[in-house]
């Protein structure tokens, strides 16, 4: 079971992941072609990195006509396959995290396979903005550290924490 | 001259080309020849200015030339290539004019196709720039005239891509002709000093909106990722990066720093020690404004920078509730213990406020903290003074109110005061009371006034400052060697003298400055930041001198650096070793001194500010000390030998050009009789 964990509240919004994703596997540096994306929101001084969950339910795989989307045993990924792949759009138009793109040149759609259970994007990134958990108990775990470290520092800030842990949830 | 096709790696391979007086859009290949010579960014745009643009062109006329460029590692993963370049002539200074920032922008045009973009006559109307991809238009910005920068910026990305849409803008204050208007970058990086965005707002020009969606090729990119990787590992195993001080709060650590070691510039450099330095701290900034102060200290990154120096935050209450964006070190040294002023609720306000006015903030608070000087001293005019003094706001230091509003009046240039400071210090006191009264109390060199470092404390700082090709500045150079203390072995090899990694010594210092003014010059043009060779020192060969001079060195397979020729050369495609690599940044400085002897500049023009040479310091660690006068002409002699210039004029050397395969550059010097002797 692998799986990115995306962080914004530690992505400095550098988007070394981004040309580390398309080097690995285009050989050219390109945040279009890339796997993960980061969202940079200037205003409010936040990095938001977003990809692809590789969904246990994947709206991807469910409307694909073609049945070109699978999961790979190994990583539990989820994978298309470019050779079955009949360009309909439908994968990118439900993935709800915009995590299907379109190469233009190649006339192809994809995704993030996680490199095979390798992730070139996490070796990159020196903040942990972006993480590889193989289980998912680590994930949960991560996402309470996450809401009751939310918790303390509202505390902190004089705010009621139990307003904060209502807020709880994604980042 | 022969053309020869365009196959090196790393580039986007075409400059943009836009007149704006006749709505002509060209795209224009790069030329083999000028990148072997000048590499990119600010090389390439010293070659395109002076070869297009005659010294009789003024900064602020139609014919002037305006370059926002790349370099060839823009957006290629290696560290710290987020930086964009921006030249012209400076209606600040009249000469040579120039600044860097840090941003998303850069890497975006070459996303789009371009390494730079060339911006030449004036609008009709007020208009802006958008590109996407093979898309360029000229399109209206009547609308966001008059405008802040931060408005500008989110109309622009909200009617294009939004967040994918990278804005560099000018700001109002450059659209009434302030003479020191910044570029801004991204909402928050300002490519601010010397007064670009002036050059910007007198082409009618608001805004360049850019979007692209294309791919960069290296050359060999094999050895490129082996090389990248190496700079990466090499900046995030640097002994300076690894006490993470930075990252945790940007580059504001250095309010502490610089009050420790006795060069924080206080009161219009009348002091070098802040009593109230712990107020503005980086420290003090991260607990009230930071919103990012995650287990990691976060901060925020210009593209593929691991080091993250940007500190983002905001005021949510009080009177300056709403303030908000990026900081560093310089602005809050402007605005905070330059003008005596404790409250860093005030000082980020004011900074921000220049900011979305898009106003140099370090000549903003330069400005302000020499009429407060002024005025304290009784020079300023009793009606001068009362103009402000009306208002209950005394113009004294310490006094963040009348700072506040000042910043406001100067942007507006309401009243004489406003008006005065939109010329900034040094102009502004020439007109008040001669070039005297701008000698003693400016900062300036050549016209523009100093950064927060005094170089009474600092001597490579302080000799970087007087021969500078854009005026009275640090990063020209940056030789924070001096600041840090490294083994003697390192400062020997280096600069031949112990004494270069020490802030009070002389010695090693012209070499010092030799070299690192080369290597700035190089690393502007290939697009990477200052941090990693003139900040950290992840260079090649210093990581490995450091190993030499330990007591037990490590196995050179586990040290790292930065090998920028490595790096250059895998990119590209071209072969260039070490020695060429230097040889290149010389290039570019010759050619920056090239333009700046058509405008004038001579050895009277490299100078330092009268108060750093005759007025000894007060107080801290730097107590007593000045830059002494006879040790200056010695090191400024030592330096013209070096570069080849004419030891009394400051003109360049014949021989020097034909060295560094400069013929062009030489005729022209010849026909304008302009070489040294
Ligand atoms: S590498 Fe990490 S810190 Fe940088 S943008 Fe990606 S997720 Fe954010
Ligand atoms: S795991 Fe691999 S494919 Fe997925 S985003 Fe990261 S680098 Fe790209
Ligand atoms: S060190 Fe700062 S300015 Fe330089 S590239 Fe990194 S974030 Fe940008």
């Amino acid at each position: 079971m692998g799986k990115l964990v995306f962080n914004s509240e530690l992505c400095t919004g550098c988007r070394a992941c981004e040309l580390a994703c398309s080097f690995k596997h285009e050989r050219l540096f390109s945040p279009h072609l890339a796997r993960i994306r980061v969202v940079r929101v200037d205003e409010e001084g936040i990095d938001v990195p977003t990809g692809c969950e590789q969904c246990e339910v994947a709206a991807c795989i469910a409307v694909c006509p073609v049945r070109a989307i699978y999961v790979d045993p190994e990583t539990d990924g989820v994978i298309i396959d470019y050779d079955r792949c009949i360009g309909c759009k439908e994968c990118m138009t439900a993935c709800p995290f915009g995590a299907v793109h379109y190469n233009r040149a190649k006339g192809i759609f994809y995704k993030c396979d996680l490199c095979g259970g390798d992730p070139e994007c996490v070796k990159w990134c020196v903040t942990g903005g972006v993480q590889y958990i193989t289980d998912l108990d680590t994930v949960l775990q991560l996402k309470r550290t996450k809401t009751a470290e939310r918790a303390l520092r509202s505390i902190a800030e004089g705010a009621s924490a139990a307003g904060a842990a209502a807020k709880g949830g994604g980042v | 001259m022969i053309v020869v096709a365009f196959n090196y790696g790393g580039y986007a391979g075409k400059i943009l080309q836009v007149n704006l007086s006749t709505g002509k859009i060209t795209k224009v290949p790069l030329t083999k020849e000028q990148v072997e010579l000048y590499l990119g960014g600010r090389g390439y745009d010293a070659k395109i200015l002076f070869d297009n643009m005659p010294p009789n062109v003024q900064p602020l006329s139609k014919n002037s030339i305006l370059c926002l460029s790349t370099g060839p590692l823009t957006g290629l993963l290696g560290p710290t290539t987020g930086r964009v370049n921006v030249a012209a002539r400076s209606p600040l200074t009249g000469i040579y004019g120039n600044s860097n920032a840090g941003t998303n922008w850069g890497p975006e045009l070459k996303y789009a196709g371009y390494d730079g973009l060339v911006i030449t006559g004036k609008a009709k109307n007020p208009s802006y720039i958008a590109i996407e991809d093979e898309s360029v238009q000229i399109l209206p910005a009547k609308n966001l005239w008059g405008e802040g920068v931060y408005e500008t910026t989110l109309a622009l990305q909200e009617q294009h891509n939004g967040f994918e849409t990278r804005v560099a803008a000018c700001g109002p204050a450059a659209e009434r002709g302030l003479l020191y208007g910044s570029v801004i970058f991204d909402l928050w990086d300002a490519a601010g000093r010397s007064g670009m965005g002036t050059v910007m707002a007198s082409k009618n020009l608001k805004a360049v909106a850019v979007t692209g969606s294309g791919s960069l090729e290296v050359a060999q990119p094999d050895r490129y990722y082996d090389v990248v990787c190496d700079g990466w590992s090499g900046i995030l195993n640097e002994p300076g990066f690894k006490m993470g001080e930075h990252q945790a709060l940007g580059t504001a650590v250095c309010v502490g720093w610089g009050n420790a070691q006795g060069w924080l510039p206080t009161r219009n450099f009348r002091e070098s020690v802040f009593e109230f330095a712990d107020d503005i701290s980086g420290e003090e900034f991260r607990d009230k404004f930071s919103i990012k102060d995650s287990p990691v200290p976060g901060g925020r990154a210009c593209m593929s920078c691991p080091n993250r120096c940007k500190r983002f935050g905001k005021i949510d209450s009080g009177p300056y509730a709403g303030t908000r964006g990026n900081i560093e070190f310089e602005g809050v040294a402007a605005f905070g213990s330059k003008c005596g002023v404790r409250n860093l609720e005030a000082v980020f306000h004011a900074f921000m406020l220049a900011n979305d006015y898009g106003m140099d903030c370090v000549t903003t608070g330069n400005m302000i903290a020499t009429f407060m000087e002024l005025n304290e001293e009784g020079k300023l005019s009793a009606k001068l003074a009362a103009e402000i003094d009306d208002d209950g706001m005394e113009l004294k230091f310490g006094n963040e109110r009348a700072m506040v509003e000042m910043v406001h009046r100067i942007a507006n240039q309401q009243g004489e005061l406003g008006k005065l400071g939109a010329l900034g210090a040094w102009r502004a006191l020439t007109k008040l009371g001669g070039q005297k009264l701008a000698e003693k109390y400016t900062s300036a060199v050549k016209g523009m006034d100093t950064i927060a470092c005094d170089p009474r404390a600092s001597k490579g700082f302080g000799f970087t400052f007087a021969i500078a090709s854009r005026g009275s500045d640090h990063l020209r150079t940056h030789p924070v060697f001096e600041m840090i203390k490294l083994p003697d072995g390192v400062a020997k090899e280096m600069f031949g003298s112990a004494e270069a990694s020490t802030l009070k010594g002389y010695g090693g210092k012209v070499e010092m400055v030799l070299y690192h003014e080369e290597l700035a010059a190089v690393t502007d043009s290939i697009g990477s930041c200052r941090f990693m060779h003139a900040s950290y020192y992840t260079q090649y060969p210093i990581p490995e001198l450091l190993n030499k001079y330990r007591k037990r060195p490590r196995p050179a397979k586990d040290i790292h650096s930065v090998k920028y020729h490595d790096w250059v050369s895998a990119a590209t495609g071209m072969k260039i070793s070490y020695e060429k690599l230097f040889e290149i940044g010389r290039r570019i400085v010759m050619l920056e001194r090239a333009i700046n002897t058509q405008y004038g500049v001579r050895r009277k023009d490299d100078r330092l500010p009268r108060r750093f040479v005759e007025e000894p310091l007060p107080s801290g660690p730097a107590k007593g000390q000045k830059f002494d006068k006879k040790q200056f002409e010695s090191m400024l002699d030592k330096y013209y030998a070096k570069r080849g210039w004419d030891k009394k004029t400051g003109l360049i050397k014949k021989q020097m050009l034909d060295k560094l395969g400069m013929d062009d550059v030489k005729k022209i010097l010849e026909k304008r009789k302009l070489l040294g002797k």
